[in-house]
């Protein structure tokens, strides 16, 4: 310090004397606040500025990862948003698809059952109109056996009075007439 | 099982020696009969058995029976009579029975062979046609 302050007067000669003065500067009490204040200007460097700088520095690395993340994060939800959409669109088209299907398959089963029941109404009628023939021909033939029944029931009775000697003879021997000579 | 098959087979030939110019000759029957019912061999009663069923069919095949509404006229008793002995042989024994039943017509049945001309019949194969 006492060589700044001899420098300084060699270099500017009295001028400096004069400020000096005109101030009022103690040089050794300058020097020594220049001192403490570097000691200080270095002990907070050292204790205080340097961790504050790497607390700083890890908020800005924290702050920029976090942007970083966030980033990271809007392009997923952005890439999630897309492929919801995508998702969301197929799966629409897949329900219209399920859906024009039961539609076809309701519209197949509803025409197989119709075939169905169509086909089973004809058979029932055929059957019907199969069991009223059947009917009819058995209704027919018991007409026709007792009518028979009734046409010999009658011939019997009236044929043994009506029958004279002569016919009995003629039958006899038509029969007669049968016999191997 | 073939002592019974013998014993059948005695007895065709035994009613085969029976038979004197196509019809049964009663006294051999009788013979054969007598001492087959008197023998104490074993098989004799399947023997005298068989021979009996034998002539019994035999008889059946002899026998006509001539079955009418009315009353059948002589002549044409005879006139039958005969045709059944041309047909069958002198043999053959005739028995004439009336069935109303029959309203009118014949039939005659001999052995398995039957003629029936009779109203009855006529009348149930109308019956049959409906």
């Amino acid at each position: 310090m006492k060589t700044l302050a001899l420098l300084a007067m060699l270099q500017s000669g009295g001028r400096v004397e004069t400020i000096t003065r005109t101030f009022g500067v103690d040089w050794p009490h300058l020097g020594a606040q220049i001192i403490s204040f570097s000691i200080l200007c270095a002990v907070l460097y050292r204790w205080a500025y340097r961790p504050i700088l790497k607390i700083l520095e890890e908020r800005r690395q924290q702050i920029a990862l976090g942007q970083a993340n966030a980033e990271k994060i809007k392009a997923e939800l952005d890439k999630t948003e897309v492929m919801r959409q995508e998702v969301l669109q197929k799966a629409n088209a897949q329900g219209i698809k399920l859906v024009e299907e039961a539609h076809a398959a309701a519209a197949r089963v509803q025409e197989r059952e119709t075939q169905k029941a169509i086909a089973e109404a004809q058979q029932i009628i055929a059957k019907a109109q199969e069991a009223a023939v059947q009917d009819h021909a058995r209704m027919l033939g018991d007409l026709k056996r007792e009518v028979g029944r009734l046409v010999v029931q009658t011939t019997a009775a009236v044929a043994g009075k009506v029958l004279t000697p002569e016919d009995q003879r003629r039958l006899a021997e038509a029969t007669a007439r049968q016999l191997p000579s | 099982m073939a002592t019974t098959q013998k014993t059948k087979q005695r007895a065709r030939q035994l009613f085969r020696l029976c038979t004197v110019n196509g019809s049964l000759d009663e006294g051999r029957v009788r013979l054969v009969a007598e001492r087959a019912g008197s023998s104490k061999r074993r098989g004799a009663r399947t023997l005298l058995t068989e021979f009996a069923r034998l002539v019994r069919l035999d008889r059946r095949e002899h026998t006509a029976e001539v079955e009418t509404a009315v009353p059948l006229p002589s002549d044409l008793q005879a006139t039958v009579q005969g045709r059944l002995k041309d047909a069958y042989g002198p043999g053959i024994e005739i028995r004439f029975a009336q069935k109303q039943e029959l309203i009118g017509g014949m039939r005659i049945k001999v052995g398995s062979d039957v003629y029936d001309g009779s109203v009855q019949s006529q009348l149930a194969e109308l019956e049959k046609s409906f």
